[in-house]
């Protein structure tokens, strides 16, 4: 009897109890729709530094060392709170803008939006991913770098292929330049997104600095379970997002919605010749002019008018293009000069289908091709880009180090090439060689830490034999060029302005090769003998006699030059700019002040470690 | 006879059991360090694991335990350069490749070889060439860890600073203990009270070691350097409790072997503190005997061999490395 009752009692209790418990339910989903906040569940936040780097565009140190190269952002900080320039950092290969003001640096591309300010990344995988709620930069010298942290769905430890590939960015910014060089922890503040990530992606800009910025650990904070307050947030849908644009390009070679002619209600907008319709939209950005193509038929007719892309920079979409957008683009390029894709299509964006097939269509009129940091090219391509342009008179392929060296053995069919940057390739002694020997119109060559070229002398003697119109050279970090292949250069290349032979250890100045150097390039424009320990007061006696428009002068780390001879070459080389003395020892800070006194147009560097 | 049997099983289950834990356990070295500078005003001031000009590191990686000494020559201070600063680096940089695991435990020269090539990537000018230091192509062509392929041979042509320097590595799965020994600095290993492995002293002629060096300024033909593949390198097993001294020519031109031997028998246990305390002791009476113009040290009995008329110490500055082998924790 009791136990029928308590039976009872207990069935009806339990169904009260799930009705209330359905009714809350009901209660906290119409809180949910009606927008109201709940409680959120403590979900606890991991913190981690970068685990491994994976890809980045340039560095200063040597390909295989640790000392100022981008290994170091890896890892827990080994400098950061002290503030100076130490081997354990991570550094770009430039700063400020005098590489910008060099004959060799290419002009700017047109129509580059105003908020891509990038000019080198670096690409960091972290151990596990979250969904970020904060990250950390250590920079330890002249910060404000830092322009733009994006985030990547892709985990790039996984066995899988990528597929569906998501670039979120994360913060965007300006670049800035701090009062004082000291150390800074910067932590802006970063949009939320809706997946994991543990791939992040930095993007610098260095040139309101007046030295190289150094990074030394970044950390990712973020949370494990899909934060609730995403639930929350409306998406805001900005007209300006860059987002949005993806759909604009791939639709854009789609139907057009108009096929009725719409009445004037434009302004005569219509009424506007030709010329002046091509000029005002000259002025609008790749995706504006892709969006405005899909208004009406005569802007349609503009926009998709191959005189408004003779100049095309996909590099501030490259998180987006994709082989059905370069075929979309094919179209209206055919009178396409000058081809900015660089840093496009890694991860298997582009493919050698969707290349070659955009080079086949544009390539004919092509003049200017730059491909850095592209690692989807491999020899097909480079055997696509010799045989669809004819007339490239200008390559970059700078940092593309996965291409593996045979693929440089086409460049030697590009017989027009004047500019050809190979900085950070593996390119080898026969490719350079024969690239040499057919590409004799060469002004501008950039062999910048090419560690798999043998004897620098043979390929200096090779220039100075084929390539006498040769302007600006870049040997940086060229490791056994001597001082025999160094005369034999500056005799043959008589036009030389811009000679970098920064860390070339094996260049003496006691053989007189800097004199002899000084002596026969009375153009020359910019020299850098960064690290050479052995330059001594009559090399710069010689500059200062015989140079006389030297503009950039880079000097660090020998003991051997005496105040007393660069005050002879300021007042020789009224055009001076630059002038890095870092680790000078006879050049103290005093010294620098004096000089810079004197000197104001001067820009005078002078580094410190602490 | 079942219950034989399984007992038989049991003991033999223990006995290779325990046999096969000894040879899985990993190894470790618990190390302390002391040491005096020879200058009294320099040796405190120094921050770190620098003593007047010499230094060292003790450094931990998965795979394996180094520890280096460096003894910075003082003769190169007149052509305006720090010596201490170049052992400094040296062993600070030794320190950072291990930890980052840029090294092969069983090649202890490649420690010393990868660092030199990164001191010579720094932007201050640590080393002072005239001419410069060429590195083989075989070594540049590398891209896979540096040190793993490096057989650099590095043709030494100019001035720079000399440095002396004994790189010590157990290996922790394989317990072997690897060492590379450039010059005068040296180990020793104390097996139950007895020295059982010790570092070949190398000299040129009398006190002018083998050196890490760069010639001076138009003096190349006159000053001797050898590369460092003239490191004295040698490896072989080692026991738990085994005890390793590491040290520069300033200890054992001061004490002999019995005195060391002596101060180490106070060592009872592995514990750091004891350690830490015995490598204080033999580093200070090292240091009082160095200042004690009547005492017959090593230093002065090689001399008098050698037919100079010496007696005493050799003030110089001491480092003194102690470790002890034991298990691996965590």
């Amino acid at each position: 009897m009791l136990t029928l009752l308590s039976m009872f009692y207990y069935i009806c209790l339990r169904r009260r109890s799930r009705s209330g418990t359905r009714g809350e339910a009901l209660t906290s989903r119409r809180a949910v729709e009606s927008g109201q906040r709940a409680v959120l569940p403590v979900s606890v936040e991991v913190e981690q530094y970068a685990k491994e780097v994976l890809d980045f565009s340039s560095h200063y140190g040597s390909e295989n060392s640790m000392s100022y190269t981008m290994w170091n952002l890896a890892g827990v900080p080994n400098v950061y709170p002290s503030s100076g320039d130490f081997t354990q950092t991570a550094v770009f290969r430039a700063y400020g803008t005098w590489w910008e003001q060099c004959a060799s640096a290419p002009p700017p591309f047109r129509r580059t939006p105003k908020g891509f300010h990038s000019q080198d990344y670096i690409e960091l995988g972290f151990e596990e991913p979250v969904y970020p709620t904060a990250v950390e930069v250590l920079e330890t010298y002249y910060p404000g770098a830092i322009v733009q942290i994006l985030a990547c769905s892709y985990n790039p430890f996984s066995q899988n292929p990528p597929t569906d590939v998501r670039w979120e960015v994360l913060w965007s910014g300006e670049p800035t330049k701090m009062l004082t060089p000291q150390a800074r922890q910067f932590s802006p503040t970063i949009k939320h997104i809706n997946f994991p990530t543990n791939l992040l992606r930095l993007e610098v800009n260095s040139s309101l600095l007046d030295y190289y910025t150094e990074l030394d650990a970044v950390i990712l904070r973020g949370v494990k379970e899909r934060p609730m307050l995403a639930l929350y947030k409306m998406p805001v849908i900005d007209i300006s997002d860059l987002s949005d644009s993806e759909e604009e390009l791939s639709d854009v070679g789609g139907p057009f919605r108009d096929s009725k002619h719409q009445r004037t209600g434009n302004g005569y907008f219509d009424k506007l010749p030709y010329e002046l319709i091509q000029l005002i939209l000259s002025h609008l950005t790749l995706p504006d002019l892709s969006r405005l193509a899909q208004s009406c038929k005569l802007l349609h007719q503009h926009c998709c008018d191959p005189l408004q892309y003779t100049q095309l920079s996909l590099q501030p979409y490259w998180g987006r293009l994709s082989d059905a957008s370069l075929g979309h683009l094919q179209s209206r390029c055919t009178l396409l000069q000058r081809l900015n894709l660089s840093w496009t299509g890694n991860r298997g964006a582009l493919t050698l289908t969707g290349f070659s097939s955009f080079m086949k269509a544009c390539g004919l009129s092509l003049v200017c091709l730059e491909l850095s940091c592209c690692h989807f090219l491999n020899e097909a391509c480079m055997e696509v880009v010799s045989q669809t342009c004819p007339g490239l008179q200008e390559l970059n392929l700078s940092s593309c180090d996965r291409l593996n060296s045979q693929a440089f053995t086409h460049i030697s069919k590009l017989t027009r090439l004047r500019r050809l940057v190979l900085y950070r390739t593996k390119i080898e002694q026969t490719a350079i060689l024969s690239i040499l020997t057919f590409c004799i119109e060469l002004r501008h060559l950039n062999l910048g830490s090419c560690v798999r070229i043998e004897d620098y002398d043979v390929v200096a003697s090779m220039l100075a034999a084929r390539c006498r119109s040769l302007c600006s050279l870049d040997l940086w970090r060229c490791r056994n060029l001597t001082d025999r292949g160094l005369a034999e250069l500056v005799s043959g290349c008589r036009m030389l302005e811009e000679l970098d032979l920064g860390w070339c250890p094996t260049l003496q100045s006691s053989t007189g090769c800097f004199q002899h150097l000084a002596r026969s390039l009375p153009r020359l424009r910019k020299l850098f003998l960064t690290a050479n320990r052995t330059v001594c007061d009559s090399d710069i006696e010689e500059l200062a006699a015989s140079c006389l428009s030297l503009q950039h002068l880079d000097i660090l780390g020998t003991r051997l030059v005496s105040a007393a001879s660069l005050k002879k070459l300021l007042q020789s080389c009224p055009q001076l700019l630059l002038l890095d003395v870092s680790f000078c020892s006879q050049i103290d800070m005093r010294v620098v002040q004096e000089l810079s006194g004197s000197f104001p147009n001067v820009a005078i560097k002078k580094s410190f470690t602490q | 006879m079942l219950s034989v049997l399984s007992y038989g099983r049991l003991v033999a289950r223990a006995v290779i059991g325990g046999l096969s834990q000894t040879d899985s356990r990993d190894y470790s070295l618990v190390t302390a360090s002391c040491g005096f500078g020879k200058d009294f005003r320099k040796g405190i001031l120094k921050k770190g694991m620098c003593y007047g000009d010499d230094a060292c590191f003790i450094a931990r990686h998965r795979s394996a335990d180094v520890l280096g000494v460096a003894d910075g020559v003082g003769g190169w201070r007149d052509y305006g350069v720090d010596p201490s600063q170049f052992s400094g680096t040296l062993m600070k940089t030794c320190e950072r490749l291990v930890k980052e695991g840029r090294f092969v435990p069983s090649n202890p020269v490649g420690v010393l070889t990868t660092s030199y090539y990164e001191l010579l990537q720094n932007k201050v000018p640590l080393l002072v060439p005239e001419h410069n230091v060429w590195l083989s192509a075989a070594a540049l062509h590398s891209s896979t860890t540096p040190i793993q392929s490096y057989t650099v041979n590095l043709i030494i042509r100019s001035s720079s600073v000399a440095a002396q320097a004994c790189i010590v590595v157990l290996d922790r799965q394989s317990h072997r203990l690897h060492t590379a020994n450039l010059g005068d600095s040296g180990f020793l290993v104390v097996r139950g009270g007895e020295v059982v492995h010790r570092s070949d002293e190398q000299q040129h002629y009398f006190n002018t070691p083998f050196q890490l060096s760069i010639a001076p300024p138009g003096a190349e033909g006159a000053v001797l350097s050898d590369s460092p593949d003239a490191a004295d390198s040698s490896s072989f097993d080692v026991q738990l409790g085994d005890i390793i001294l590491t040290a520069t020519d300033g200890l054992f031109d001061n004490m002999p072997d019995y005195m060391i031997l002596q101060e180490l028998k106070k060592l009872k246990n592995t514990n750091y503190e004891s350690i830490q305390q015995t490598a204080q002791s033999i580093a200070k009476q090292a240091h009082v005997l160095a200042y004690d113009p009547n005492y017959m040290s090593p230093f002065a009995q090689f001399a008098c061999d050698n037919g100079l008329n010496v007696r005493g110490g050799k003030p110089d500055d001491i480092t003194v490395l102690l470790s002890i082998v034991a298990e691996y924790t965590d």
